[in-house]
């Protein structure tokens, strides 16, 4: 049986744990704890960098000692329809059950055709036989690790014109006949409403709040594509642009609080930079609950 | 076959391949959803180049940039990672350079990658704790012969026809002289590392083999006696003890 709730979650934002950063976090954990409120903070790893790297595994142990850790995978290919490879499946079972962590995650996309990993979050169509088999690996997946599965929003840069659904509405459809919960990266609501031309806020109302049990936001870069438009890539490789911060706000404004995690994994500046953008992230959500509060306080003394 | 194993198969045609007209009329997205598929295109080659030009920093540096991306760029379209976790990719690379037209003008550059590729793999092991030669007392020596040994995982063996270790070596402390004349020597290595440190040790050949055949799964007396079919004053009890007094190994069966 699957617990259907996560318990000891952090509350403020987190870091994606990257390997350059490693021992110094090992050697300084005070580094990575928020100087500016009491909250501690927490990482998140992508198993496969750990899973064939036995050193590095033994310092992300000593790590967890200080810090939660959340696991989001990126290769279990969760939409293959070739079938989820069980032998990952069972490395990392092994990792998460000596990591035990708050967490598991992965995306809404697919990796691996037959025997091929394509080292890439490739896109799905939104109809009804990808919703069946997305369903059906959910449900072996939270089996083979034991644990509840957030699925993440994609980031897209072209979809498929035989969808009979959107976006939000398979993934609405799959919190629905698996139980499982989503993982909303806000900047990659924003970078597909660009990509894609839709509205991001309306997307983000549509998601299930309830539902959703952590928020990404990492860097993108735009480009301009041989068409002479201006896209936005999911390079993880830069720091958060001022609109998705935007969103942000918006998103714990109308979805709560939830563990907010900073993604940074190419061109990976030192771990100050990290710190400082979860920094931001957790003022936001201060922002956001001051003003709730003083909504709040000028609507009672209105009734007062 | 179903819809969506079709359509993944003709995607994958179009990232691996650039073969994009079956998928392209499937596909949604700005103006030429063509060009959009171009970013999932260079995201795979751009993430696996770069993965394979980290993997082997010192072939990088004797061969240059140019040369190994072009390599690494036709590797990853013949042979595409087999597994989800990329640091365990490129293990065959080393053969493939062999094969590459630059292999006819550098003939060490595929020991060179080989060599690096087992000095990667040391060095994110982990050492465990080493038997040691009083922990062998509790052994019946009558069934030593008939033992076989666990070593400790950061601890591999090369055999190559050049001497790359020195390359290494000069790529490692940046001191390239002006010149440097690198003559084909057969050269037995053992690489040993833990925790981001190796080590090289220039063995015997029959040392070597005898070492390795141990670690392969050879019970100690059959690679006694392969180590004596090689040379016949070799010292299997020396050998023996050296292995233990190193710390090499980790458990005996």
């Amino acid at each position: 049986m699957i617990p259907s709730s996560c318990s000891h979650a952090p509350i403020g934002a987190g870091i994606g744990l990257r390997l350059p950063h490693l021992a110094e976090i090992v050697a300084t954990p005070s580094v990575v704890f928020s100087t500016k409120s009491s909250k501690r903070s927490w990482l998140e790893i992508h198993p496969e960098n750990f899973l064939a790297n036995p050193h590095a595994t033994e310092l992300l142990l000593e790590a967890r000692r200080d810090f939660p850790v959340s696991v989001h995978t990126v290769g279990v290919s969760i939409g293959s329809a070739g079938g989820i490879d069980r032998g990952h499946l069972r490395r990392l079972r092994s990792l998460i059950d000596r990591v035990d962590p708050f967490l598991v995650s992965g995306h809404l996309a697919w990796s691996t055709h037959e025997s091929e990993f394509l080292n890439d979050l490739l896109p799905l169509p939104f109809d009804e036989e990808a919703l069946h088999l997305v369903a059906a690996h959910i449900d072996e997946v939270q089996d083979a690790l034991g644990r509840p599965y957030l699925i993440e929003n994609p980031s897209s840069y072209v979809g498929f014109a035989g969808s009979t659904m959107t976006e939000v509405e398979f993934l609405s459809e799959l919190v629905a006949r698996t139980g499982c919960r989503l993982l909303c990266d806000v900047s990659n609501i924003y970078l597909s409403a660009h990509n894609m031309g839709y509205d991001a806020r309306q997307y983000l109302d549509q998601l299930p709040a309830g539902a959703i049990g952590e928020f990404h936001l990492g860097g993108f870069t735009p480009e301009e594509d041989e068409a002479q438009e201006i896209v936005l890539v999911d390079t993880h490789a830069a720091a958060i642009a001022q609109p998705a911060w935007d969103l942000y706000a918006y998103a714990v404004e109308r979805i709560g609080l939830r563990p907010t995690l900073i993604e940074w994994d190419n061109d990976i500046p030192e771990l100050a930079t990290l710190v400082a953008q979860a920094a931001r992230a957790d003022e936001i959500v201060s922002n956001v609950f001051a003003q709730r509060h003083q909504l709040l306080e000028v609507g009672l003394a209105a009734v007062g | 076959m179903p819809q969506l194993a079709e359509t993944q198969r003709e995607f994958r045609r179009a990232i691996v391949e650039h073969d994009t007209a079956a998928i392209v009329s499937e596909l949604v997205g700005g103006r030429d959803p063509k060009t959009r598929l171009a970013i999932h295109q260079r995201n795979y080659e751009k993430s696996l180049v770069n993965a394979l030009l980290t993997k082997f920093p010192a072939t990088h540096w004797l061969v240059g940039s140019a040369c190994l991306t072009e390599a690494a760029r036709r590797f990853i379209k013949i042979r595409p990672p087999r597994a989800p976790c990329i640091a365990e990719y490129g293990e065959d690379f080393p053969a493939f350079l062999a094969t590459t037209p630059v292999a006819q003008r550098v003939p060490y550059m595929n020991w060179l990658a080989e060599l690096e590729w087992h000095v990667g793999k040391v060095a994110i092991s982990i050492a465990f704790p080493a038997l040691t030669l009083g922990d062998l007392t509790a052994l019946d020596p009558s069934k030593l012969s008939q033992a076989m040994l666990t070593f400790q995982p950061g601890v591999h063996y090369l055999k190559t026809p050049w001497p790359v270790d020195q390359l290494l070596e000069l790529y490692v402390t940046e001191a390239a002289p002006e010149q440097f004349q690198l003559a084909p020597a057969d050269i037995c290595l053992q690489i040993r590392g833990a925790r981001g440190e190796y080590q090289f040790r220039h063995m015997t050949p029959v040392e070597f083999e005898f070492r390795k055949s141990l670690q392969r799964g050879r019970t100690v007396g059959d690679a006694a006696e392969m180590a004596l079919d090689i040379d016949a004053v070799f010292d299997p009890g020396q050998a023996f003890t050296c292995l233990m007094t190193e710390g090499l190994v980790t458990a005996i069966a």
